[in-house]
């Protein structure tokens, strides 16, 4: 299933957009010129993942130092606290613990064809829920084949 | 005899007392400024090393170290005879707790300090040479620390630098970091030992009135803390060779401590980005714990799941005590070792750890 999120220019670096696809709920954030989506269901226990602070990594080499990368890379649940990697829905909770779901973010764009009708401009993807503009670039989300899935026995949602 | 070795030769005591009867004891051992500064100030050696030992509390001495009048040792000759040959010791790590409770003078400290060494270095492990020993450190002075570190860390009989449990700040404080530094550059290991400065309160909370409370405190609430400190403040991400031994102050509590302590990291990492593991393995890298007092339930079945919680193979250190009597807990510790633990714990894991060879 492919989900258009937004159109990229309505969506700014350091944003995030809850979308709804049927039951399940997907966080997509731009971090940079980067796309992450995961699923907004935190496989500790079901949390809203996808509403909770985004961090970067910060590293040291010794006490007292702090590196901290430029780009934010980790969701933290709301409820506990759990860490996530953006990209990859990696947990960082230790051995065993269930990665997010995550699924693949593209920016596309719009195939430029559908004929105006009546005023009204056909979208590409799923043009009911979203006007489209030819030659537009949109933010689609892959949530069907493709995508990539991971093993997350809690994670599914 | 509370905490008695199996019978067989080899084994390893990690933590034997013995303390000057008075500072008449280390009068050869001070420089002339010193010898004036305790006599005109009628400094004395306390009788209870800062309440740590109340003469008549039974915890002080087992009934036969007190017929023997080893409160604790005074000299290597009763050692030998009560402790060193029945027991058949291949080495004993010599524990001075008695400058623990020195006053606040940096100056006199760090005198007192060396004069304790040069007695225990002249005086026990010149006479012996089953002997090891933890040299003591000044705590009010950093400097004056590593340097006596310097001047006697690389006698190979001096394995380890006694500290108090008992501080004005946490070991992993940055303050004490060359302290630690040195000892680790010196292949010496940290003993972190039970009491210290009777002003030091044995509660984060203040000071308490009762031996009771103290006692508790040194295995449950100081150590932990110290434990939290030095593990937090990287203290072995900058130091990676350094080794830490706890003694006198338990061991039971340790799982425990390290299950909420790693998942609270989980959580807070970021607050602390040089923890580049979970703090139980840390532990289980760079600190030990010495088997006096045991701390242990009645019940055989519980007590092999706290040893099974604890790793107790690899991280514990027998030690006597002596002459402290800790009550019955190490008996059931040793009844629930298979051979295998009783060889790591009894000599191979000291061996080991103090690079004994």
């Amino acid at each position: 299933m492919r989900i258009v999120v937004s159109r990229l220019e309505d969506f700014p670096p350091g944003e995030r957009r809850i979308v709804q696809a049927g039951r399940r709920s997907i966080g997509v954030f731009r971090v940079g010129d980067n796309f992450y989506a995961l699923n907004n269901y935190c496989p500790h226990q079901g949390g809203p993942l996808c509403l909770g602070t985004t961090q970067p990594w910060v590293t040291s080499a010794r006490p007292g130092e702090f590196v901290l990368d430029e780009q934010e890379a980790l969701v933290a649940c709301p409820w506990h606290g759990w860490e996530y990697d953006l990209a990859t829905g990696q947990s960082f909770l230790g051995p065993g613990e269930p990665p997010a779901r995550t699924y693949d973010v593209k920016v596309e764009v719009a195939s430029g064809e559908g004929e105006p009708k009546g005023g009204r401009i056909p979208g590409p993807y799923v043009a009911e829920t979203y006007p489209v503009h030819v030659e537009d670039a949109y933010v689609v989300v892959e949530t069907t084949s493709g995508s990539r899935r991971r093993e997350t026995p809690g994670g599914e949602g | 005899m509370t905490a008695a070795a199996p019978a067989g030769t080899g084994t390893i005591d990690t933590d034997v007392h013995c303390a000057p009867a008075s500072l008449a004891d280390l009068t050869p051992y001070f420089e002339p400024y010193w010898r004036t500064y305790v006599l005109e100030g009628g400094v004395s050696l306390s009788a209870t090393q800062g309440l740590a030992y109340p003469p008549q509390a039974p915890t002080t001495a087992t009934p036969e170290a007190r017929e023997a009048g080893l409160t604790p040792a005074r000299t290597v000759g009763d050692l030998r005879a009560h402790v060193l040959d029945p027991q058949g010791l291949r080495a004993a790590l010599l524990t001075c707790t008695a400058s623990f409770a020195c006053n606040r003078n940096p100056y006199y400290e760090a005198a007192l300090t060396r004069a304790v060494n040069d007695w225990m270095i002249t005086e026990w492990l010149d006479a012996d040479d089953r002997l090891r020993a933890g040299m003591v450190v000044p705590t009010l002075d950093t400097e004056a620390a590593v340097a006596e570190i310097e001047r006697i860390g690389d006698d190979p009989r001096v394995v380890q630098v006694l500290l108090p449990t008992r501080t004005d700040a946490p070991w992993g404080n940055k303050r004490h970091r060359p302290l630690l530094r040195a000892a680790a550059e010196h292949g010496l290991v940290v003993g972190l030992h039970a009491w210290g400065r009777v002003g030091n309160a044995p509660t984060s909370s203040g000071l308490t009135h009762t031996y009771l409370e103290d006692y508790l405190a040194n295995s449950q609430t100081i150590v932990q803390a110290q434990v939290a400190s030095l593990v937090t403040e990287g203290v072995f991400a900058e130091l990676p060779d350094l080794r830490v031994t706890l003694l006198e102050s338990g061991f039971s509590w340790l799982p425990t401590l390290l299950w909420r302590f790693d998942k609270d990291w989980k959580g807070v990492w970021r607050e602390v980005p040089w923890l580049d593991s979970k703090p139980s393995d840390v532990v289980r890298g760079h600190i030990r714990l010495t088997t006096n007092p045991a701390h242990l339930p009645r019940q055989a079945t519980q007590v092999r799941q706290a040893l099974d919680l604890l790793d107790a193979k690899a991280m514990l250190l027998y030690s006597s005590d002596h002459p402290h009597d800790h009550g019955t807990g190490h008996d059931r510790l040793v009844a629930a070792l298979t051979p295998d633990e009783r060889d790591a714990i009894f000599a191979g894991n000291a061996a080991e750890w103090y690079r004994l060879g």
